[in-house]
């Protein structure tokens, strides 16, 4: 099967800066593609050159197998950086504009607004929207023309908790359709919680990419209390690679293929009662930043 | 194409500047072309005050045919206003960010700068037809007798009328997209006649020949000044080929020029 975009050798040079360097990257059917990097690093050049609204210095990509026109833009929906609107027109006006140029029925516009609630507030002025309301739109204009892959930037920039959440919501309801969403964010727990994917971008090189579900493969990590010392127990304990003591608790790094319930018999068989036992999975920001660091 | 227009007609039917600089340009091009003769008989009243006497229907200004090209001579003058028109429509989409998201949803650069051109080519059409039938009108109320052959005769300056406002909306276009601020957009699009005035003055006597190829020039020419003809001097009655021409090839590298702008640029 084609994957819904591929990039080949794609590089974007601003006269000596160099923002986007060779990059090579596949998104397949039905993927949530989280594209993590620090501010700078090139995840909105890297968007805009699949919009086409940056021309690259060399490379090429392809959407849907084939190369990019106006045309497949219309099968995408996308927002890039920030909401971007004519203030003096409405909500309503602005997605008619939209659905004009992306030659959808003006039918959807009534659907969009009321997925993402801003059905009451359509006739108001673009320019009177709250930030919140401004990224909604945003989403509901990308939605318009019933897109097989949304392209969201930093979708829950500047929004307070209550926004983010019902950004993040909206995002999985939309996945859950079975649409490609490709998602740049420096946001990591963001990320976790929607991704199946993720690249890592660090001054325009790719540093990794991978599904997201292995990054809580490989190593558990344990964390243990109990009301006796531990010490000299968890130093005996075979399936252990380090233990660390912190904050009252012990941390023990678990060798493969050992499981935390394996540390918990253990622990039972030698008359210790653990009150307190939970397995960490390792956190996306935790891989994150280990790949950054080892990329230098 | 009709899109197209439709698009763009869009952004600016609900744009309340939109409507007041358009509304403006109509309403001053309109009573200032309709009352010369008031202000001729102005004129006799302030010659009377100083015991000239001026016959003012001796001055044919409204009669068929000199009427066509007197009213589309002194409304060349208000095409600026409507260039500003032009201006702000095409900054905005700078400045607002606009046109990168018209490209994100789907519309390629070619058809967004024809979308900005046939709305000018609509503005140069409704500003020739107002100015047509206000010279109608002012020819049938003031021409002592009305002589089909008279009332048909140079029509040619109307076409010569919308190929000047088209080629200057054309510029302020391609200006408004290399600069991409309205106000300095404007200014520059205001000092330019001058600019080329002082240029022009500085090489017409290396290479003369060259003159009325110059765009503001060659605008400027589309439609001669007629007044001389009323203190008994040979003026050019007839609209030059070689200035259409000439005016039609700038419009063209306006245009295209604005294109490969933005073709060529990371929005």
């Amino acid at each position: 099967m084609n994957p819904v975009l591929k990039i080949e050798n794609l590089t974007k040079n601003f006269g000596r800066l160099c923002a986007v360097n060779n990059m090579n990257l596949q998104v397949g059917a039905g993927q949530v593609f989280g594209m993590l990097g620090p501010n700078g690093s090139g995840k909105t050049t890297t968007l805009g050159m699949l919009m086409n609204v940056v021309n690259p210095t060399s490379g090429s990509f392809k959407w849907f197998g084939e190369e990019a026109t106006h045309h497949t833009r219309k099968k995408i929906g996308a927002v890039l950086e920030h909401p971007i609107f004519y203030p003096y027109l409405t909500g309503q006006k602005n997605l008619e504009l939209t659905a004009m140029i992306k030659g959808a029925n003006e039918a959807q516009i009534a659907d969009v607004l009321r997925l993402v609630e801003l059905s009451d507030r359509k006739d108001d002025k673009y320019r009177t929207y709250s930030l919140g309301m401004k990224q909604r739109l945003a989403i509901a204009s990308a939605l318009l023309n019933d897109p097989q892959v949304l392209i969201l930037d930093e979708p829950t920039n500047g929004l307070d908790p209550m926004g983010i959440a019902e950004i993040r919501e909206l995002i999985k309801k939309i996945a859950s359709d079975g649409r490609t969403i490709i998602l740049a964010s420096h946001l990591l727990d963001e990320v976790q919680k929607v991704c199946t994917h993720f690249a890592v971008l660090k001054k325009g090189n790719m540093v990794y990419s991978g599904p997201v579900e292995d990054v809580s493969k490989g190593a558990e990590t344990v964390e243990v209390k109990a009301d006796v010392d531990l010490t000299d127990a968890l130093s005996s304990f075979q399936g252990s690679s380090s233990v660390l003591r912190e904050n009252g608790y012990f941390e023990v790094t678990l060798t493969d293929g050992v499981k935390s319930k394996d540390l918990n018999r253990f622990l039972f068989e030698k008359g210790i009662i653990a009150s307190h036992l939970v397995t960490k999975k390792k956190s996306l920001e935790k891989q994150f930043l280990e790949i950054l660091a080892e990329s230098k | 194409m009709l899109h197209l227009l439709k698009i763009d007609l869009k952004k600016m039917t609900s744009y309340r500047t939109f409507w007041v600089v358009c509304g403006l340009y109509f309403f001053t091009l309109g009573m200032t072309t309709a009352s010369g003769m008031e202000f001729l008989k102005w004129l006799v009243r302030m010659g009377a005050s100083f015991g000239t006497e001026i016959n003012i229907t001796r001055i044919p200004f409204y009669h068929f045919p000199d009427v066509w090209q007197n009213i589309t001579y002194v409304s060349g003058f208000f095409k600026a206003i409507l260039a500003f028109m032009v201006v702000i429509s095409i900054t905005n989409e700078f400045t607002y960010r606009t046109v990168r998201q018209n490209i994100i949803d789907g519309l390629s650069r070619k058809q967004f700068i024809i979308s900005k051109v046939l709305t000018n080519i609509l503005l140069s059409l409704m500003s020739m037809l107002m100015v047509f039938v206000i010279a109608l009108v002012t020819g049938l109320v003031y021409s002592p007798t009305i002589v089909f052959t008279d009332l048909v005769m140079d029509l040619e300056f109307f076409g010569a009328y919308f190929l000047e406002v088209f080629a200057f909306l054309s510029f302020a276009l391609l200006l408004g997209m290399v600069i991409q601020r309205s106000g300095l957009t404007i200014v520059i699009l205001v000092l330019s006649q001058m600019i080329e005035a002082i240029i022009r003055a500085n090489v017409d006597d290396y290479v003369p020949w060259l003159i009325p190829y110059f765009p503001m020039e060659s605008i400027s020419n589309l439609i001669p000044l007629p007044f001389p003809r009323y203190v008994f001097r040979e003026i050019q009655d007839y609209v030059s080929i070689t200035s259409v021409l000439v005016v039609a090839g700038w419009t063209f590298v306006f245009n295209y020029l604005a294109y490969l702008k933005l073709k060529k640029s990371d929005i």
